[in-house]
């Protein structure tokens, strides 16, 4: 089957549209002994800090109806020890790498991107402005006027690639991915986990220490679609990598049509270690059976029923 | 499609049930046909376990080994693990029949080192459903089995095993027959008194410690409190102990950061480890309780 599934992102271009979302896949090496990561569009570590982080205390994930709800706080040793301990092994792996960061203010995430300015080998930068756990970064992907700006200071300091990981859990998505794309961004992440909590009503406590967390997993996959066709509705030249549940090539395909260009596997693999690998070995047979050649000639189009 | 699933994912694959028998009130033993896994895992490892059919429940469930089946040329075959039923992953595994298929990946975790070095006696402290890896231990250190790649033993064996297992009450005793014929020496200590001493099963060790017993290690998994209590009495006497921890996990392979306990490192620092790749077997002076 010879199916092309390269993609272009902005800048951005991949060998395929399968990657694996920040803070599901550890800094990779974990992750060697399931599948070969090399096959892979591109893999994101871990969220890395300014500073580093404790995260929060212990429960820090809980399973709900198909779905898996975290507070683990950004839990990292920080951006110095990623690049001497992190990047020179990530770079051995022959596949693309996208270094996730988050900042407490736009200042840090100003001065991280010019720290990974001055390494080589990375593919692009996506921005975590979206962490559900973490205050700041909530507070900032919830305002578009402070994305833009944020996106338009790290494009000015970082040569690589820029890619604005935004959160759900605001009224309207279009209107952050909007500001995010004036900003500069090469393309959006749609999206990171939504607000959630689970209880113990025995006990009348919250199960995560964190009281509330970040919902992943199946459960999300209807949720996130619906985000990734609105923004592919309105913003048309936009490109968009979608999140959310993503486990099978089928889930893919929907995204892809959704108008994603790219996808990531999160939660999945912690259900599946070797997930994503599988995924992208079904993607050209169902690729080809919509009569297409490559993956560019399926994203974003999906017809509404309403015409 | 199989050429991806090549040696580079052997670690995850989907393996036939062989058996899945109740032993004990809520608890099973499931055999698992897996000759890669039986010739890798060793004692204090643990498998995930998917129960799963869709996805729901969604992630694995993390597993101790409780032993090896070998054929009879005494090539490993199969892996057993013991089970409590608990919650909604564990009732659905007790439900499975031999013959269906089950999604696992390992061998996860550090596992045992290997026994002391001046051999003499071992003391094993198992709370509950924590007694599931003692049977391997004690076969590997007493030198009846070998786990592995290890292959030969070095050093001296221990002489003797004693494993105090304590539990709420007599009918959720599993595997006492396995034990006695691995010959270790079993103490019981149950909460209600129905089988053995009325009380911790910590109490059983101090009594023989305070008779003059002198293990040269001491070993321990179950409950927070008793391994507390455990790493209490091993610092008073000043023995070398070993805890297996059995925080909750996600993924059970390093990459989530849910499993995260408080290490004391060598220089009196305190740092998060993840008890999935970086345990589960802690030195007991490490652990932070
Ligand atoms: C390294 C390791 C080895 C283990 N070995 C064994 C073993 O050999 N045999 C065995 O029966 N169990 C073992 N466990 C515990 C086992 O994994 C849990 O009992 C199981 O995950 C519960 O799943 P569930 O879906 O039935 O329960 P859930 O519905 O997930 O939870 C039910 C209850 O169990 C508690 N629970 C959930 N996960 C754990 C956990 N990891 N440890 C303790 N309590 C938990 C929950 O807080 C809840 O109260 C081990 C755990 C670890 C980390
Ligand atoms: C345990 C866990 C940790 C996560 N950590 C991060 C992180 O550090 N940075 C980040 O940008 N997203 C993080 N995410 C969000 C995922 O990358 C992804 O956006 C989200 O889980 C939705 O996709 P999924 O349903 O496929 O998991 C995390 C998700 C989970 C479940």
């Amino acid at each position: 089957m010879n199916v092309d599934l390269s993609v272009r992102l902005g800048r951005l271009t991949l060998n395929n549209p399968v990657l694996v979302a920040s803070g599901t896949f550890g800094y990779v090496r974990e992750m060697t002994r399931f599948l070969d990561v090399s096959r892979l569009g591109g893999v994101i570590p871990k969220t890395v800090t300014a500073q580093p982080r404790a995260g929060n205390p212990t429960p820090r994930t809980v399973e709900t109806a198909s779905g898996l709800l975290n507070a683990i706080g950004l839990d990292n040793d920080g951006i110095d020890h990623f690049l001497q301990h992190h990047l020179p092994y990530l770079r051995t792996l022959g596949t693309p790498i996208i270094a996730n960061i988050a900042g407490e203010n736009e200042d840090q995430f100003v001065s991280m991107a010019a720290q990974l300015a001055a390494e080589t080998g990375l593919a692009a930068v996506e921005l975590n402005v979206s962490c559900p756990n973490v205050s700041h970064g909530l507070d900032m992907g919830i305002d578009p006027t402070a994305v833009e700006r944020l996106v338009g200071r790290v494009r000015e300091a970082c040569p690589y690639p820029i890619i604005a990981k935004l959160t759900p859990n605001v009224t309207d998505i279009v209107t952050i991915a909007r500001a995010a794309a004036s900003g500069g961004a090469d393309a959006v992440s749609l999206v990171n986990t939504f607000r959630g909590m689970a209880i113990d009503w025995r006990k009348r406590r919250p199960i995560l220490a964190n009281d509330v967390g970040g919902l992943s997993g199946p459960a999300i996959k209807p949720l996130a679609l619906r985000m990734v066709w609105e923004v592919a509705r309105a913003l048309p030249k936009c490109p968009i990598i979608g999140i959310g549940g993503i486990w099978t090539a089928d889930d893919a395909m929907e995204f892809l049509v959704a108008g994603a260009s790219a996808i990531q596997v999160g939660t999945a693999t912690f259900a599946d270690p070797g997930a994503s690998a599988r995924l992208l070995d079904s993607l050209p047979e169902k690729i080809a059976s919509l009569g297409a050649g490559s993956v560019r000639e399926i994203v974003g189009t999906l017809r509404s029923n309403r015409g | 499609m199989s050429e991806a699933l090549a040696p580079a994912c052997a670690a995850q694959r989907t393996v036939t049930i062989l058996a899945n028998e109740p032993v004990a009130k809520d608890t099973y033993k499931i055999t698992l046909d897996d000759p890669m896994l039986a010739s890798q895992i060793t004692p204090g490892q643990f498998v995930m376990v998917r129960a799963g059919l869709g996805n729901d429940p969604l992630l694995g469930r993390p597993f101790a080994l409780f032993d090896v089946v070998r054929d009879s040329t005494g090539t490993p075959v199969a892996v057993e693990l013991v089970y409590l039923v608990l919650g909604r992953g564990t009732a659905e595994l007790s439900r499975k029949r031999a013959g269906e298929p089950l999604p696992i990946w390992g061998p996860l975790g550090n596992g045992f080192s290997g026994p002391p070095v001046d051999g003499g006696d071992v003391g094993f402290v198992a709370g509950g459903i924590g007694f599931t890896p003692f049977l391997a231990l004690g076969k590997w250190w007493r030198g009846t089995a070998s786990y592995g790649a290890q292959g030969q033993h070095t050093g001296s064996l221990v002489s003797l095993a004693r494993l105090y297992y304590g539990a709420r009450s007599a009918n959720l005793f599993a595997g006492l027959n396995d034990f006695a014929h691995a010959g270790l020496d079993v103490r019981t200590a149950t909460d209600d008194g129905s089988l053995g001493h009325h009380g911790f099963v910590t109490d059983l060790l101090k009594a023989d410690l305070q008779a003059g017993w002198r293990p040269s290690k001491l070993v321990g998994c179950g409950p927070a409190p008793m391994l507390k209590v455990l790493a209490g009495i091993a610092h008073q006497y000043q023995i070398p102990c070993d805890l297996s921890l059995e925080n909750h996990m996600a993924c059970g392979f390093g990459a989530c950061f849910s499993c995260v306990t408080p290490i004391r490192e060598p220089d009196g620092t305190t740092d998060l480890k993840r008890v999935c790749v970086e345990g589960p077997v802690f030195d007991s002076r490490c652990v932070v309780f």
